[in-house]
């Protein structure tokens, strides 16, 4: 597991899951689960910001990038290397 | 707009737009698009079964689902019987439905994948349920201590025409909970009558038809989202669901593929949307949107008046007032009073009356404060199983609504706060509401909370929880602002910067958890 997803998933897991992974998969989506809510989103976004020293800009708030460990990691990885 | 004065009970919006509209898309979600014919022949479906089930007249029936075609098929099937439909909050856990499920006693619940764990990890036993219905369950094979069914199997069989089960208007057709943001969540009983009337005094002011396509982002189980609903079923308009609004940039680009024409919120939606979304890069192609609508809350000035420079010039604001306990609302404020009036709820919408009541039960004089009661068909008929509260709201001037407020020479209403809210410090009684609205005027701010934390000197303590707008502003810059504001009794002594203030699942700012934020802080 890279060190990027392990983050997110360990973040996930601590703030909203109590941490209990109870089965929490990488496709999982935070918000059709119930996961996480409007608050939780800007928590994670508030974390990536922190974590991996980039600027979340308000265009990018979609379920494409923010919706399960998938989608947090690629888009990570696209944000930093760009 | 169609004569809806024709319609006595709340499923009769959508048998009525069936007929008229057979083949109009009445609901999106993500990929599905379900016509009116569809959804009432499922509808139908799942009433005939519910009838084989044993289920009757002023049963009661959980829906615990999120936003979906399965919810609204569900709510209008269960009415469709005489049952009473009772959505549940998608914040509900084990042990609150443990609670709910003892004071309902219900027959049946339906429910989805999403909630089979809570379900599951519920205790049935002890309980009339006669049976799960459950849509996408993950956990199948998995047995549980009542039968259980699935959506599919049971939704395609039985009669797809109307039944013709004989139901009072007076009749008991939904209880919903109240989000409980000002304390205990309560059982509110409203009839078939309550919500078709308010149903249809909605429609008449939004001026709503069949062209009107409805972008709901509001819960259904909230009494706002389940009026979006029967609104926009009663003239044959169509909903569009989008459970994802906490990412606001899709929403508002769903809203320009589907050609949205009314949006609605509470007060954090539209804080949310101006601060946290590209709102005003698309305001060209919310071509359109012909109205944003607000509920559920005091709206600070600063909002209404940001949204008024963001929203394209013909898309309309209408400010709203209302309750669970009015089966959703009470007065409106025309849009083009906005400006002249920004503060006011507006006037009474048709078929309800409102009053300022002083303490001594009589109707305060114009400008005085007192506390706001209304009167229509539109207001409850008490709280589920509890006479005592009831007894409290409900008299024989109408509905308390525990709000105070003022009407102006022209019958325009204001509201100043709660009366719950108001609380002593050192000896000075204070209005939360007042403190919040200064905050806001700081330019610093996206959403703010003030709340009394109880001290043994002065009673209270003032507390301000606060998302700042930017990263640079600080604990000192806000108490700054409310000292040079404020008389020194009614500034905050403390001020806790948060990311987002916790919302309740209907999206109102959660004031309880607010302050159990503050007391994780002291």
């Amino acid at each position: 597991m890279s060190v990027t997803r392990e983050k997110i998933r360990d973040f996930v897991v601590e703030n909203f899951l109590f941490g209990e992974s109870n089965g929490l998969k990488d496709e999982t989506s935070f918000l059709d689960e119930g996961i996480i809510d409007s608050t939780g989103i800007l928590e994670l976004v508030n974390f990536c910001e922190e974590e991996f020293s980039i600027s979340v800009e308000d265009e990018e708030l979609v379920p494409e990038n923010l919706d399960s460990i998938n989608n947090v990691v690629a888009y990570l990885e696209n944000k930093i290397t760009s | 707009m169609r004569a809806l004065f024709r319609h006595a009970l709340i499923h009769h919006f959508l048998e009525e737009s069936a007929q008229c509209y057979p083949g109009k898309v009445a609901l999106i979600h993500d990929e599905k698009r379900a016509t009116y014919r569809e959804i009432n022949e499922a509808a139908n479906q799942l009433a005939c079964w519910l009838i084989k089930q044993g289920v009757e007249k002023g049963d009661r029936v959980l829906l615990i689902f999120e936003n979906s075609l399965e919810y609204v098929v569900s709510y209008y099937g269960v009415l469709k019987t005489g049952a009473v439909a009772v959505p549940v909050s998608n914040d509900i856990k084990p042990e609150g439905l443990k609670g709910l499920l003892l004071e309902l006693d219900p027959v049946l619940v339906i429910s989805s994948g999403r909630f089979e764990r809570i379900i599951r990890a519920t205790d049935f036993t002890k309980l009339s349920i006669k049976a799960l219905v459950l849509n996408t369950p993950k956990f199948v094979g998995h047995s549980m201590s009542c039968p259980t069914y699935l959506w599919d199997e049971i939704i395609h069989e039985g009669e797809s025409f109307n039944l013709d089960v004989q139901i009072e208007d007076s009749a008991l057709a939904s209880i919903i909970y109240t989000s409980g943001s000002m304390g205990q969540p309560k059982g509110v009983m409203l009839s078939h009558k309550n919500i078709v009337s308010n149903t249809v005094s909605i429609c008449q002011y939004l001026d709503l038809s069949e062209k009107d396509i409805q972008m709901v982002i509001l819960p259904f189980f909230y009494v706002m989202g389940q009026s979006l609903l029967n609104t926009h079923f009663a003239v044959g308009g169509s909903v569009v669901i989008n459970n994802k609004f906490a990412f606001p940039a899709s929403v508002i680009k769903q809203m320009v593929d589907e050609q949205v024409t009314g949006f609605s919120g509470v007060p954090a939606t539209y804080a949310y949307l101006l601060h946290r979304s590209p709102l005003a890069d698309y305001r060209n192609k919310l071509s359109s949107l012909r109205y944003c609508s607000q509920a559920g809350g005091h709206m600070p000035m600063q909002i209404k008046e940001e949204l008024r420079r963001v929203l394209p010039e013909h898309t309309e604001i209408y400010i709203m007032y209302g309750a669970t306990e009015a089966s959703a609302r009470l007065t409106y404020l025309e849009p083009d009073r906005l400006t002249e009036k920004i503060d006011s709820i507006g006037r009474p919408i048709p078929g309800v009356s409102l009053r300022i009541v002083d303490t001594n039960g009589l109707e305060a004089p114009i400008g005085k404060i007192g506390e706001i009661v209304a009167n229509g068909p539109n207001i409850m008929k008490g709280y589920w199983k509890d006479d005592c509260t009831t007894a409290k709201v409900l008299d024989g001037n109408g509905y308390h609504t525990g709000d105070l407020g003022f009407q102006d020479e022209e019958g325009y209403f204001y509201v100043i706060g709660r009366k719950d809210n108001l609380m002593k410090v050192g000896g000075h009684r204070i209005n939360p509401q007042e403190i919040e609205d200064v905050l806001m005027r700081s330019d610093l701010i996206i959403e703010t909370a003030v709340l009394g934390i109880p001290d043994e000197i002065l009673g209270h303590t003032l507390v301000a929880v606060i998302t700042p707008k930017s990263e640079t502003c600080s604990e000192n810059n806000v108490l700054s602002f409310c000292a040079e504001q404020l008389p020194k009794y009614k500034v905050p002594s403390k001020a806790i910067l948060v990311r987002a203030l916790p919302k309740s699942a209907s999206g109102k700012i959660d004031r309880a958890k607010c302050g159990e934020l503050v007391c994780a802080r002291q």
